[in-house]
């Protein structure tokens, strides 16, 4: 693998770099997660940072802001040497950071949040409060600063999260993952405040796995794997998603995931007028071969939808609103263990899905007890026997049967989920965002496994990834509020490109998406 | 003249409830920091002891009150080694820290059971103690009394209007925004631990400088449980907190006076009271708050950065 520093690429006459990372490595143990990184980032950039996961960029990130210190290796700014031994250091640099997992006091209102570790003495809550306000009209964000964090969406906090920034005066501002939790809309809001940041002279670091993003907003691309800088260049000298995809996993990328339709059989799961918790009113029905896609924006009700049908909660009317596997939902949670039956692929696999410090042999067996007992004994030579295979045949890589489920990486360990539960041969399988935190190979692989599994099951697939469901969806049911905006097949070409604005509460209209059509 | 009780049996409610008051502000300061600190009858009993012995030494009651106080924060500070430092268990540490403390001043209070002390003597604010059941209520009693009332506004105002109390807060909610707004949340827990402590310890000196005037064995008989159970009550807001410390005072004041009365009940029913009702009030806030307005880090150790 030929290794290309910035420096080698053609830059032109531009301006000095107000950051400048010289040969920055980074061990946790073993592992290398950062080897000898060099990086410029200068101000109206926008630079992205591309990798797949576990790829470095969150450690490298992180020494940025003064979270971490780099083992070797020296961080310049303004061509100066510096040295940050917290993030207060780096605040005090002007370099700031926006967590995928915001940084704020849910307890507190937006001004509190905006105060904290930024007045000093005796605060004067309505003076800063002015101050929020102000700085938001500049940026074109509304928000109201006497509102509580924990009753704000997730598009409204990561707009406090920047203010908090820009009410210091950073110069540098990094976003790890910031779209994850947006809708189209909020996504579009959010690109549109950051582009005239750039214009504003402030240096951006986008951190991302999604190409589309980086190719719409990034000004600079540089691309990490496994901890080093791979490859940088400007935005201007890829031309496609295609291109960029290359770069990043570094060989010719296999063609996507081809969803071709699979023969419908019966109807597993059938759910009229549901209701449980958020979720309100929910109908839809999904037969076997099928994939239903319920996608929208997290904390939609999506949660509830998947704990009424694994069990998890009871669904509020009990009586024959939701029926799974022909039996209506008490005497079906009744007798649901065993073989051909629901199993459920959590979001949450370090934690739903296995125990972290048991090995795999054992997490194998926390939902395969059926058929490895002797005489209630547990037959651990069979089980283990099964494991390896299905290790081999999912190309699980880790250190033998008895690693601890939580040493494996996110792709590995989603593998073995996999593997796990679909040896029962399941006829429902609820899956949900099975690929979040996935690099691209492991997502491929996931995509191809549930698709497979079509032939004996249907598959309820709860997303937040639209390109997800795009790729493996039969039927939608765009969800919003609580309940389904819209359920329709993947045929219906206008409703599909509608889903964006459907996910953000607006309901399809079929006489405008005409006009639409005609227009163009 | 059944009028005259009942003012008496009002004042003793504020006398019976400031040892309380102190403890549950000081515990409601350390948890709101994010640290459960169950040390409280410990750190409680060994402030009664510093200011009994202090007092006695030297006759002065101000200086045995901030022994009291200081002491307890010195004891307070174990419980942050074991948690800030070691990221030990908080409910265990705390656990052994009431054992600690309690057995200590036992061991170390054992020479002087039945020894008496001046203390704190009431005397009557001028003007304001004249005025018909407010003034023998509120304004007739000793200077530890009088600051107890101020308490829980000025930590109020402390929490909402310094920076210094916010991120205290913050550190309770959400270390990490703390962390990512450049302060040391660790920081904050050693202040609440500290400062906490120190309120709590004043709480035990009021027990042995204005309450008995005297040492002797088990002198905070659960009252730092019962803080600890008032902070949950109160859900860690300060005023809430005054009004539980002086329902739980009245409680006590009452089975007190109805003992004197001479009832048939039997009195150790009667002293039973104010902890049956400690289960009763959590049992009953804890149904309809449920723990929301708990610090939302509240027990959890800050784990060193990777």
């Amino acid at each position: 693998m030929e290794q290309m520093r910035p420096s080698s690429t053609d830059r032109g006459a531009k301006r000095a770099p107000l950051i400048r990372l010289e040969n920055i490595s980074k061990s946790y143990g073993p592992v290398k997660a950062n080897r000898n990184i060099s990086l410029e980032i200068r101000s109206g950039e926008i630079l992205a940072l591309l990798g797949e996961n576990g790829a470095g960029k969150s450690t490298l990130m992180s020494i940025l802001s003064g979270k971490s210190r780099q083992d070797s290796g020296s961080i310049f700014v303004d061509g100066e040497l510096t040295s940050f031994r917290s993030p207060r250091d780096a605040l005090a640099a002007g370099i700031g950071m926006v967590y995928q997992h915001f940084m704020l006091v849910e307890a507190m209102t937006v001004t509190q949040n905006l105060m904290l570790g930024q007045a000093h003495g005796i605060l004067n809550p309505s003076a800063m409060r002015e101050r929020v306000l102000e700085l938001a009209a500049r940026y074109g964000f509304e928000i109201n600063p006497d509102a509580m964090i924990s009753d704000l969406s997730m598009g409204e906090r990561q707009r406090v999260e920047i203010l908090k920034l820009l009410y210091r005066d950073c110069r540098v501002l990094i976003l790890d993952e910031p779209t994850a939790v947006l809708t189209p809309p909020e996504i579009h809001q959010l690109f549109v405040a950051l582009r005239r940041m750039a214009a504003d002279g402030k240096a951006l670091v986008f951190i991302s796995h999604k190409m589309k993003e980086v190719l719409d907003l990034a000004t600079e691309i540089s691309i990490l794997r496994r901890g080093e800088i791979v490859d940088h260049f400007l935005r201007s000298e890829v031309p496609g998603e295609r291109e960029l995809a290359e770069r990043m996993i570094g060989r010719q990328m296999e063609t996507l995931v081809e969803q071709t339709p699979a023969e419908k059989g019966e109807v597993l799961l059938e759910l009229s007028h549901a209701s449980c918790g958020m979720a309100s009113d929910l109908t839809c029905s999904l037969r076997r071969g099928e994939v239903l896609a319920v996608v929208g924006v997290a904390g939609n009700g999506q949660r509830e939808l998947v704990e009424m049908v694994t069990g998890g909660a009871r669904p509020d009317s009990v009586k024959d609103s939701v029926r799974i596997l022909g039996r209506n939902w008490n005497d079906f949670m009744r007798a649901r263990m065993g073989r051909k039956s629901m199993v459920y692929i959590p979001e949450d696999r370090k934690g739903l899905a296995t125990c972290p410090s048991l090995d795999l042999l054992d997490n194998f067996l926390l939902t395969n007890r059926n058929g490895f007992q002797n005489f209630g004994f547990l037959d651990r030579r069979h089980s283990a026997t099964v494991t390896t295979g299905i290790m081999e045949e999912y190309q699980v890589v880790a250190d033998g049967l008895h690693a601890t489920a939580g040493s494996l990486s996110g792709g590995n360990l989603q593998k073995m989920v996999l593997g796990r539960e679909f040896f029962r041969e399941p006829s429902l399988i609820v899956a949900e965002n099975p690929t979040q935190g996935l690099d691209i190979g492991a997502m491929e692989e996931v995509w191809r496994r549930i698709l497979e599994a079509r032939d004996h099951a249907g598959v309820l697939l709860v997303t937040s990834d639209l390109h997800e469901a795009m790729t493996l969806a039969d039927t939608f049911a765009v969800m919003y509020r609580g309940r389904f905006i819209d359920v329709f097949p993947r045929s219906d070409v206008a409703r599909v490109e509608s889903i964006g604005l459907m996910m953000a509460g607006i309901p399809f209209d079929a006489k405008e998406a005409k006009e639409a059509v005609h227009e163009a | 003249m059944t009028w005259d009780i009942f003012v008496a049996l009002l004042a003793a409610t504020v006398l019976a409830g400031t040892p309380l008051l102190y403890a549950t502000m000081g515990e409601l300061i350390t948890e709101r920091s994010g640290v459960l600190n169950l040390g409280v009858e410990g750190m409680m009993i060994m402030g009664a002891f510093f200011a009994f012995f202090v007092q006695f030494k030297t006759g002065n009651p101000w200086l045995a009150t901030l022994a009291a106080g200081v002491g307890a924060a010195c004891l307070g500070l174990l419980h942050g080694v074991v948690c800030l430092i070691f990221q030990g268990n908080q409910t265990v540490s705390g656990l052994a820290l009431t054992i600690f403390g309690v057995g200590l001043s036992d061991y170390l209070g054992a020479p002087f059971i039945g020894e008496k002390t001046v203390g704190f003597q009431p005397f009557d604010v001028p003007l304001l103690s004249d005025i018909p059941v407010l003034g023998p209520v509120f304004f007739q009693h000793d200077p530890l009394v009088y600051l107890s009332y101020v308490l829980p506004w000025a930590v109020m105002w402390f929490f909402r209007r310094t920076s210094l109390g916010l991120a205290l807060c913050a550190s309770g909610e959400s270390p990490d925004a703390v962390q990512a707004a450049g302060l040391d949340p660790v920081r904050m827990r050693w202040l609440g631990i500290a400062a906490g402590a120190f309120f709590v310890g004043v709480g035990g000196a009021y027990l042995s400088l204005c309450a008995t005037h005297m040492w002797t064995h088990n002198l905070t008989a659960g009252k730092g449980w019962i803080a600890v159970a008032l902070v949950i009550f109160a859900f860690w807001r300060p005023r809430r907190a005054m009004l539980g410390a002086y329902l739980f005072g009245g409680i006590m004041a009452f089975q007190l006076r109805l003992q004197a009365l001479g009832t048939s009940i039997p009195s150790s029913l009667m002293m039973m009271l104010p902890y049956a009702l400690t289960i009763l009030a959590l049992l009953f806030s804890s149904a309809r708050g449920k723990g929301r307005n708990a610090p939302a880090a509240l027990g959890e150790n800050i784990s060193p950065g990777a």
